[in-house]
């Protein structure tokens, strides 16, 4: 058993592009849910937009990539009042159904024969950011140990999407500690209560939702960046479901527990994967479970995933970074 | 439709020659006219004329159901009317949200407190203070421009809660207050906003009888200092106790209003009201009950 091949895939994952977008994608969630009280189905939507919005400036406009990635975020605060104006005056659940058949909608319509010509419907967009990567200053080569590594490019990405998530880490920090903050967090205790205050709570929970919105936004521009192509599979809900599973895996209204969560997540998914694949080919695994397994180990991995996330809400239901106690105070 | 004016109770005409309700004050801070809330054929609140006379302790009584916490819904608000409008200080209030006719100066609390539990009773109390700079999204993270009035809101979040006896509590999460210790947050957290009129909803219900007195003085000092106080109550004690002025709601309309002294004195005709209405009620369910079968 090639426990350093195991090791080296999992930590790849752990820290890898994927890890980054999905942490993105889940501190826009916790801005959303973790602060806001906002139960946001429909993050891939944001993602998706970004994405999409970054590439068809490139692709099928012949635009600018840095005039694609304000463009795709633009789309994200543009889809986060059209979601939120008719809904956020409704109670959270009827917001909620919303946000997961608005974010379905709008990939059936991407993939659409009628958008291809603009999308490109179910063959998505290609070379895309190229201008991103002549900004490469890393040497050719493969850096990292064993399958620990990772090329040029893709560190490239990595640095970059990184930084990012600091960086929006440390805004919905700055953001929850101010005032503005306080009213954010008061409103996912008792909108009415601050309605009778005079705060327009409204206001603030458009606010919330387009700035987690534009945050999962940026986890799609990096996917684009690190593909240089975009295609509508790769923004199926399930994405919006691994980014919650992320957040509540590291712990909801914490700075690092959606960062944490995020690399966890990847970092174990992978290392399952990678360790059922080891067993089958040390021949450790009887032959019906190997036949059962062979070509199914990243589901599995998915199932098992799902049965840890299901101990950790029996034992820790508060995530890695959360406080038990404010699961006990009711709202 | 033909039936809702007959639920109405023989008594009122006894009542209304007894004190009529809608008197004119002499400088009032809060005028309604024609307040009229349905519900699926009740007529929940039914109001021609009420006026609450600026810098007195009005109380607003009168059994379950009768519209009392529905009339205070429609005039903070959080609930629309059928028809009728209002005015605060002269200001028409009608079709306004909630949180604009709070920062007007109408502040509410709630029967069931209302306390933002995963946030401390300091921040509880900073939540209301009103026009805050740091409120504002694009002034949120430059903190200099916010820093100085975020202290000054601080120094009187902490003397608000001294007052209530419950600043020993300023660093703890509200969810971990007693009931009695929610109920002050809640009326020091609606102080916290410079009300001019403040509605407080059965602001002693659950409450222990030394916690009610407290409470109480708080409202006479508050009174004291001019603001304009509404309350709903249960405890007649509580009423005779602290009220100026009482009104006496019974299925949506005012039955009568008067000074204290003055609705003690026609203490038979409420009791007499308040056994009629039952029966009334009961008559109007049957009725109801009955029309319903035979539709």
């Amino acid at each position: 058993m090639e426990f350093d091949v195991i090791f080296g895939n999992a930590a790849r994952a752990g820290l890898g592009p994927q890890a980054a977008i999905f942490a993105l994608a889940a501190i826009g969630l916790n801005l959303h849910f973790g602060y806001a009280g906002l139960l946001n189905f429909g993050q891939v939507g944001f993602m998706m937009l970004g994405a999409y919005g970054t590439a068809i400036m490139v692709a099928t406009w012949g635009g600018s990539l840095w005039l694609g990635i304000p463009f795709g975020l633009g789309l994200c605060v543009a889809f986060a009042l059209a979601l939120g104006i008719p809904t956020l005056r409704l109670r959270s659940d009827y917001f909620a159904i919303t946000t997961i058949a608005a974010a379905e909608i709008l990939r059936l319509l991407i993939r659409s024969s009628p958008a291809t010509d603009i999308t490109g419907g179910p063959f998505g967009l290609q070379a895309i950011a190229n201008s991103f990567y002549d900004l490469n200053f890393l040497p050719d080569g493969r850096f990292g140990i064993g399958t620990f590594s990772y090329s040029s490019n893709q560190l490239w990405v990595m640095i970059v999407a990184w930084v990012l998530v600091v960086l929006c880490s440390a805004l919905v920090l700055g953001l929850i500690k101010s005032p503005w903050g306080r009213v954010v967090r008061a409103i996912r205790e008792d909108e009415d209560a601050v309605l009778s205050l005079g705060k327009n709570t409204v206001a603030y929970k458009l606010q919330a939702l387009a700035i987690g919105g534009v945050i999962g936004g940026l986890a799609g521009v990096i996917d684009v960046l690190q593909q240089s192509g975009v295609g509508s599979e790769n923004f199926e809900p399930q994405v919006t479901f691994f980014a919650w599973a992320a957040l509540i895996l590291g712990g909801l209204a914490t700075t690092v527990g959606p960062v944490v969560g995020a690399v966890l997540f990847w970092f174990l998914r992978e290392g399952v994967e990678s360790f059922i694949r080891e067993l089958s080919a040390e021949n450790w695994l009887p032959n019906v479970l190997a036949d059962f397994l062979d070509g199914a180990e990243g589901a599995i991995s998915v199932v098992l995933m799902g049965i840890g996330l299901v101990g950790l809400m029996a034992l820790r239901p508060q995530g890695i970074f959360g406080r038990r106690r404010n699961l006990h105070l009711g709202t | 439709m033909s039936e809702m004016t007959t639920v109405r109770p023989e008594l009122t005409e006894a009542a209304l020659e007894a004190a009529p309700p809608g008197r004119l004050k002499d400088d009032p801070i809060l005028i309604t006219f024609g307040m009229l809330k349905t519900f699926g054929g009740i007529r929940a609140v039914d109001i021609d004329h009420l006026e609450i006379e600026r810098g007195t302790i009005t109380a607003i009584i009168g059994p379950n159901g009768a519209g009392k916490t529905t009339l205070f819904n429609l005039l903070t608000g959080f609930d629309r009317p059928d028809q009728g409008s209002w005015r605060l200080d002269g200001r028409p209030l009608g079709g306004l949200p909630p949180h604009r006719i709070a920062r007007l100066g109408m502040v509410r609390t709630f029967q069931l407190t209302k306390s933002l539990s995963r946030l401390t009773v300091l921040e509880n109390m900073a939540v209301a203070a009103q026009t805050q700079r740091g409120e504002r999204l694009e002034r949120a993270l430059l903190r200099w421009l916010w820093l100085p009035e975020e202290e000054r809101v601080m120094t009187r979040a902490v003397e608000l809660l001294e007052r209530f006896g419950i600043e020993h509590m300023a660093d703890e999460q509200a969810g971990t207050l007693s009931g009695g210790q929610r109920k002050l947050l809640e009326m020091a957290r609606a102080l916290m906003a410079d009300p001019e009129l403040v509605m407080l909803d059965e602001p002693t219900a659950g409450v222990n009888p030394a916690l009610t007195e407290s409470l109480l003085e708080h409202i006479r000092n508050l009174n004291a200092e001019g603001v304009t106080i509404v309350f709903v109550e249960h405890n007649m004690d509580v009423v005779m106790d602290i009220s100026d002025w009482v009104v006496v709601m019974a299925q949506g309309r005012i039955l009568t209003e008067g000074a204290p002294e003055e609705v003690v004195a026609n203490e038979e005709v409420i009791d007499a009201y308040l056994g009629r209405a039952r029966e009334a009620v009961d008559e109007a369910v049957e009725e109801a009950e009955g029309e319903e079968g035979d539709g």
